[in-house]
């Protein structure tokens, strides 16, 4: 279910400063112990939330693994491509 | 069997001749795959002079599926995808190429001398990367799904698929062997 905001509650800023987010999606190929490693390297992640996030990864299709501006989401996808994980960035769709 | 195990601070790989043979095999399909030519490239692809000349003029899409997962599109906007390529795919596949040809450099140790055996002075985070994307080409051709593993068991020994499919799950077991020194 969506909720539209009501128009005057949306600024221009809060628009524009939308962060871009770095999304990690399902395959059948990575070992669930390499994607693990993959984000406890990449993002410093503790191990607890690397497994929290391939499991969601593993369940959900996907997790958003880090946000920021664009240029950061550029670096993070290309070396999440540069260990084989099959990424993408995007605009948060969420306000 | 194949075995990595940690020696020091560092890794070795213990590996037969079939075997060394099978991944060099492989690790040279891959590199051709991805462009690199069949000669000793005297630079380093991460040379940024080097990628100026080399870069072709055009970087497009990759037709073929093993190169389209390895290579992806960082944006589902195809423009935005392309442009993103455009910049940073000549890195990834220079990336890649590395590793590959580190693993094959200790490999050929091997294979040359025509005998199986322990390769030291393992890069672990070089040898996961190749494994890894080994697993991804081999997979693409194989239309690896989550039930592949029951549909292998089920293949008669005599298909021709059986063995192609035999490596590809040993290359997981290798790959989990690793991780678990290193997790």
């Amino acid at each position: 279910m969506v909720k539209t905001l009501p128009k005057e509650e949306v600024s221009i800023s809060e628009l524009v400063d939308r962060p871009w987010i770095t999304i990690v999606w399902d395959d059948p190929v990575n070992l669930m112990n390499y994607v693990t490693h993959v984000l406890i390297k990449l993002f410093g992640f503790s191990k607890e939330r690397a497994h929290e996030l391939m499991m969601q990864v593993h369940n959900e299709g996907r997790a958003v693994v880090s946000s920021g501006t664009r240029e950061e989401m550029e670096r993070d996808v290309q070396r999440l491509h540069e260990h084989g994980l099959w990424a993408t960035l995007q605009r948060d769709d969420k306000i | 069997m194949s075995n990595f195990e940690k020696v020091g601070s560092g890794y070795s790989l213990d590996l037969t001749l079939d075997e060394a043979q099978i991944l060099i095999n492989l690790v040279e399909q891959l590199l051709e795959l991805l462009g690199e030519g069949d000669f000793f490239h005297h630079y380093d692809s991460s040379d940024p002079l080097a990628q100026l000349l080399a870069m072709p003029s055009e970087i497009v899409t990759p037709d073929d599926p093993v190169l389209l997962r390895l290579l992806p599109n960082a944006y589902a906007d195809p423009e935005a995808a392309s442009d993103f390529r455009r910049y940073t795919e000549p890195q990834l596949r220079g990336a890649k190429q590395k590793n590959l040809r580190l693993v094959r450099e200790q490999l050929t140790v091997l294979v040359d001398e025509n005998l199986g055996g322990v390769i030291e002075d393992i890069e672990a985070e070089v040898w996961l990367k190749a494994i890894n994307d080994l697993r991804i080409a081999l997979s693409i051709r194989l239309e690896i799904s989550e039930t592949s593993f029951e549909t292998f068991e089920l293949l008669p020994d005599e298909d021709p698929q059986k063995p192609v499919y035999a490596v590809y799950f040993w290359l997981g077991w290798l790959q989990e062997n690793l991780l678990e020194l290193l997790l």
